[in-house]
């Protein structure tokens, strides 16, 4: 059972992903940030609740739709914001921006702009958990869209035939860009492939933090004592368009305002109140969240550039790659 | 110190995985039956009775075998992945180009990835198009990863054990061609540098430059060209990529012609690369076209002779070379 204290952190958590997430949204489309970026408003629950059940000190693999997350378990959340905006006081120096934002001191080994990419890559540190005989696990997170990518397959039969500690946390958003995943699978539930491998699985609200985190501490235990790998599926949806800016037509208007009607931040909340916390005490958390990101974001802003040439630097260890064309 | 008889190129490996497993307990050695059965070449025969928690076999999952190479190494180990065969990198390319190679970039150089994937390329075994291919040019544009290939016994253990030492992705090229010849190997422990071309025989009218099967054929042609007066200097670049250029440049600068010998097809092949550096660098130099003796450009067939018609081989160096003369 949760305390009443870790549900208000959990609440200011969600609601300080959904305002990192919407501030990069703004800014997104105001031209300050390179490139594009992929929302996860309204998976709140899904990053919170995964991350609680964690320890510092194991490995995660977050993915494209992640940014509140890694902000929450980094090191350093305005190195994170500055990233984002491609500053040279970024996390990765500007080289990784949003879909590639490490941090090793907290054991983020990074996000992937290729679905199914780090599916694989979460089996290493596992590997790495077992031979050295230590309980740290790794989770990797993934969607819908990534099952269809054959190398989640692969990871997950060696994860399982070998007793590796992963977790994997599949949030199905429902929408591969523009594909609802029933187009896309023959299956109800995508938890239903772990069967074929003989690894435990569970399909769970993703909308309820609270759900979330009780079906990840059991996966983590599992693995911890050396049972081998989940798959949980946490059924969610992203509210915005795959990217900032896709209009998102392809879904009928009454599925994204139904799932608006089961927002996680609005869920949580009414439990709060339900126990006794006072509106006043939440809005006052949640001035402080948009404070600080207010702060993130002006850090972010004010960053000097990436010198121009450090492009050519850590592309290989102890080796210099010269300029041919100066 | 010498062993007073010589070793397979094969046996050179293999002794070079053992010292280094030996030396350090963070490597492992990975792959499809490299465990039990010691490797489909037997590479890894011996490994597994030693070392069983880190000597594993797979199930045939390329993509995961490097996903775990690249990823326990940010941890600290120092994977040496097998890949049977060459052509199959084409299964893990993703894992290979996209991850691996671009790990160190993306740790903004605070982590390393000292992966090793061994994998036995090229032609000649009549297997066809799927068995048979000389894979470099799939991964020379891809900057991050180092290119491996030697072409002696010697060189085989020396470059082996150098690319476990080595912080950097290492794609460890082994032609198969090579796997039965034997040459000197010291016994004990030694490492022969990456990044750095070698010249193999010194020469004055035309530079070949050569690798794997390419480099003993070369060598023959040399000899035998000997003997109608023309010296043939031959290099081989034993990492093809990131490029050692100066031991080349310095060597067609004296000859003024150079010949490149490859396996593989002709279009967009390492002799292109290094074709067009020599023309970027030395044009005034040259005293007859950059010629270059490779594959035709179609897959390799699995009948005999017409894997033989479509493959370069002594002759058709030694032809390459007589009319750099001419011109």
């Amino acid at each position: 059972m949760l305390s009443l204290e870790t549900l208000k952190q959990m609440y200011a958590e969600m609601f300080e992903v959904r305002e990192f997430e919407e501030n990069i949204d703004v800014y997104s489309k105001k031209g300050e940030i390179p490139g594009f970026v992929h929302l996860g408003v309204g998976q709140e629950a899904v990053q919170v609740g995964t991350i609680h059940a964690l320890k510092e000190t194991d490995y995660k693999y977050p993915d494209h739709r992640c940014h509140g997350a890694i902000a929450l378990m980094s090191s350093d959340k305005k190195a994170v914001m500055a990233e984002i905006f491609g500053k040279a006081t970024g996390i990765n120096g500007g080289r990784g921006g949003s879909m590639h934002i490490t941090d090793l001191k907290v054991r983020n080994m990074g996000n992937n702009g290729i679905q199914g990419s780090n599916v694989v890559s979460a089996l290493g540190p596992a590997f790495y958990s077992q031979l050295k005989g230590n309980d740290d696990v790794t989770a990797v997170y993934m969607g819908d869209g990534t099952l269809g990518e054959g190398a989640c397959h692969e990871s997950i039969n060696l994860a399982a035939t070998w007793k590796l500690p992963v977790i994997y946390v599949l949030a199905n958003n429902q929408y591969a860009i523009a594909t609802h995943y029933s187009e896309a699978y023959n299956v109800e539930q995508l938890a239903q492939w772990a069967d074929g491998y003989g690894v435990p699985n569970e399909v769970v609200d993703g909308n309820d933090v609270i759900a979330v985190y009780d079906a990840m501490t059991r996966a983590v235990e599992r693995a911890r004592k050396g049972e081998g790998p989940t798959v949980l599926e946490l059924m969610t949806y992203r509210w915005q368009g795959h990217f900032a800016g896709d209009p998102a037509a392809y879904r009928p208007d009454e599925e994204v305002e139904y799932w608006k009607g089961r927002c996680p931040i609005k869920k949580l909340k009414g439990q709060l109140i339900e126990q006794g916390v006072t509106e006043e005490e939440i809005t006052a958390m949640e001035d402080k969240v948009k404070a600080e990101i207010a702060e993130l974001i002006d850090y972010a802003r004010k960053s000097p550039l990436p010198k121009a040439e450090d492009a050519m630097k850590h592309v290989y260890c102890n080796r210099e790659v010269e300029v041919h064309n100066v | 110190m010498s062993r007073g008889k010589k070793i397979s190129f094969s046996k050179a490996l293999n002794e070079a995985l053992m010292e280094s497993m030996e030396m350090d307990e963070n490597v492992i050695v990975i792959g499809e039956d490299v465990a039990k059965m010691g490797g489909d070449f037997g590479i890894t025969q011996g490994l597994w009775h030693k070392w069983p928690e880190r000597t594993k076999d797979t199930p045939l999952s390329e993509q995961a075998i490097i996903g775990l190479c690249t990823s326990s190494a940010v941890c600290g180990l120092r994977p040496v992945a097998e890949i049977m065969f060459a052509d199959f990198c084409g299964v893990c390319y993703d894992q290979i180009v996209n991850n691996l190679a671009k790990a160190h970039f993306m740790y903004n150089g605070e982590a390393t990835v000292p992966v090793v994937i061994r994998a036995s390329t090229g032609g000649g075994i009549r297997c066809a198009y799927h068995h048979s291919q000389c894979v470099e040019p799939w991964f020379m544009n891809v900057p991050g990863l180092v290119i491996v290939a030697p072409s002696t016994p010697y060189e085989a253990k020396g470059m082996l054990n150098a690319a476990i030492r080595d912080d950097n992705p290492v794609l460890f090229l082994e032609h198969k061609g090579l796997y039965n010849v034997k040459g000197e190997v010291p016994e004990e422990y030694y490492e022969v540098p990456l990044y750095q071309s070698k010249v193999k025989r010194e020469g004055t009218d035309v530079t070949v430059v050569a690798t794997m099967m390419m480099t003993g054929m070369a060598l023959q042609a040399a000899e035998e060209l000997a003997a109608e007066g023309i010296s043939v200097e031959v290099i081989d670049p034993l990492t093809l990529f990131p490029l050692e250029k100066e031991t080349i440049i310095n060597s067609v600068a004296k000859t003024g012609r150079l010949v490149i010998a490859q396996e593989g097809p002709k279009f967009m092949g390492a002799a292109a690369e290094i074709s067009a550096m020599v023309g970027e660098e030395l044009f005034e130099y040259l005293k007859s076209p950059v010629r270059r003796v490779t594959s035709e450009d179609v897959p390799t067939a699995y009948a005999p002779v017409m894997e033989d018609f479509v493959m370069p081989n002594k002759d058709k160096i030694k032809a390459a070379i007589r009319k750099a003369m001419e011109d």
